[in-house]
């Protein structure tokens, strides 16, 4: 059981959990997601987990932090817990995002809550440039990620749908304004399908490497129930345990 | 040691039409993949029986996405029966589970009667497998496309035909989705079944109300966990009365306490579907439990519990 330390709003319906995790089994990686019971004790409401990502991790001190948009019963369940209250939590579960070293430019392209993975990812990627494009409907929901970001030695570039940050509209299109003047040596990218689909084909045509994270509809989140299966070129694999990270090019998204 | 002399002083051993179990957890088929997932969590050695994932003669893809919805304490699920096909669950599978010590049922899916005989061909004289569970909830292509558990004649005409192919443990399973389940189990034990297994999903479905459109990519799907298990529990209640072939229940069971209400009502084992998805190595704590419930009520033996109600 994890114990909670803040569990507060910070953006429209935005949550920002942090737990200290004592007993953990391994240090997560950028990219993997813990499997949270929100149900108390003897509740069957909700009846399954709920995966969130990792935003950031604190190795000296175990604690883990995570950020989640109120969007069902689930997490509106959660967002009533309290400081000092305790969690059961799973993890860290799924296949990472690979952070080896690469000397050469690094994009991050993260849509609506997939950046929260991007977050610890762009915090554990080694010294290098790294450019991180963030998306979301309005500034307000941006506000948080963008000063987190601000903390770490990137270059950031916002969108929003509502209103005008560098540009008005997607983050895909201010990505691909700047993809038109330069070429990054690996693309990170995560958040709605449709944006991960459109960002895998532009660097798919200009041979541009990367790997993207996927959200699928998950059931146990430990392999067993295959509700969260995608096609792959290798067949079906399980976004649990197979991914939620797979490399560009890899999955049959649905675009 | 409390543990240890508890495990001296209760028999929670079962008997399953002559195959001995060391307690009544089965795993449910298809909630708990193929063993080594969930010995990541604990040694699964320690359950009663381990009903591996289903499988059909060729591979399938499975269902559209989104396969999973949850509703009031259950899920609705419509996975499609992803698999990789008998001929590669030979070769690959097989092999893996061979290093457990524990029964494994392998559960079986045909959409015509001579695809159910194949797979229990090809699964004959293996011992690795203790078991086959047939899984009647397909559509029945050649019949005009309604699940063949649904018809007695059909449930009575497959289990004899499998029955003469097949000489280790038959367990059938049956589908709630029709008027008299009793029907259904009464035909397979004419067929020739060691035991039944039930009940299977419910057929359900989920509307996301701001798309306006089903939820689940399939449209429709089988609802599970503690929400349908006073409807499992009547029909094994129901079932008992009408077969002498020993009963695996099955439907939301979540700790010892519905464990022995299914074994109250008729079921001579337990089977564990959604509760492995929420929590992994809850067998271990429904196992102790079981425990608790046979002290408390200073019972030896669990097996005669199995159904007292009716006495």
């Amino acid at each position: 059981m994890f114990e909670i330390l803040k569990n507060k709003e910070v953006g429209p319906d935005i949550f920002y959990l942090v737990l200290k995790c004592d007993e953990l089994s391994e240090q997560p990686k950028p990219g993997q997601f813990f499997n949270v019971k929100i149900s108390r004790k003897l509740s069957t409401d909700p009846l399954l987990r709920r995966p969130f990502s990792v935003f950031d991790f604190d190795e000296d001190q175990n604690i883990l932090e995570l950020v989640y948009r109120k969007v069902g019963r689930g997490t509106e369940i959660l967002s009533k817990y309290k400081a000092g209250e305790k969690l059961d939590v799973i993890g860290p579960l799924g296949n990472p995002f690979s952070t080896e070293k690469r000397s050469g430019l690094i994009h991050l392209v993260g849509g609506g809550m997939g950046i929260v993975p991007l977050h610890y990812l762009a915090r554990t990627l080694e010294k290098g440039e790294k450019k991180v494009f963030l998306g979301a409907e309005n500034s307000d929901e941006l506000e948080f990620f963008t000063k987190r970001f601000k903390k770490m030695n990137v270059e950031i570039h916002r969108a929003a749908m509502t209103e005008k940050m560098e540009i008005k509209g997607s983050v895909l299109v201010l990505w691909m304004n700047y993809l038109d003047q330069e070429k990054p040596l690996f693309v990170y990218t995560c958040g709605p399908e449709k944006m991960l689909s459109a960002v895998e084909k532009e660097c798919l045509k200009s041979s541009i490497q990367g790997q993207l994270s996927i959200e699928r509809r998950m059931g146990c989140g430990i392999g067993v129930c295959l509700s969260c299966s995608c096609e792959t070129t290798e067949g079906n694999k399980r976004s649990c345990v197979d991914g939620p990270v797979f490399t560009l090019g890899e999955v049959v998204l649905n675009a | 040691m409390p543990e240890k002399n508890a495990s001296e002083k209760f028999d929670l051993s079962i008997d399953l039409a002559g195959l001995k179990l060391k307690n009544p957890l089965i795993t449910a088929s298809g909630t708990c993949g193929n063993g080594k997932e969930l010995d990541n969590y604990f040694d699964i050695n320690k359950l009663g029986a381990f009903t591996l994932k289903g499988i059909t003669v060729s591979p399938r893809k499975g269902n559209k996405s989104p396969r999973i919805a949850e509703t009031p304490s259950g899920i609705i699920n419509s996975i499609g029966l992803e698999n990789p096909g008998i001929d590669q669950f030979i070769k690959k599978t097989i092999p893996e589970i061979a290093e457990y010590r524990l029964p494994f049922f392998c559960n079986i899916s045909g959409y015509s009667e001579a695809e159910f005989l194949e797979l229990a061909e090809k699964l004959c004289g293996r011992k690795e497998i203790a078991g086959v569970e047939v899984n009647l909830s397909c559509p029945n292509i050649e019949g005009g496309g309604l699940a063949f558990g649904t018809d007695p004649k059909t449930v009575y005409s497959i289990t004899k035909k499998v029955r003469k192919i097949y000489d280790k443990l038959l367990i059938v399973k049956l589908t709630p989705n029709i008027t008299d389940i009793t029907e259904i189990a009464e035909a397979a034990e004419s067929g020739g079944a060691d035991c039944v297994s039930m009940i299977n999903t419910i057929s359900a479905m989920k509307i996301d109300i701001d798309k306006q459109k089903p939820l689940l990519g399939s449209l429709t799907g089988g609802l599970s966990g503690p929400a349908i298990r006073p409807a499992a529990v009547k029909m094994v209640y129901d079932t008992f009365k009408k077969i002498n072939i020993p009963i695996i229940g099955i439907g939301g069971i979540r700790n010892g306490k519905d464990v022995i209400e299914f074994m109250l009502a008729g079921a001579s084992a337990a089977g564990i579907g959604t509760i492995n998805m929420i929590e992994a190595d809850a067998a271990l704590r429904i196992i102790g439990e079981i425990k608790d419930y046979l002290k408390k009520h200073n019972i030896k033996r669990l097996s005669s519990l199995i159904g007292k109600v009716h006495i």
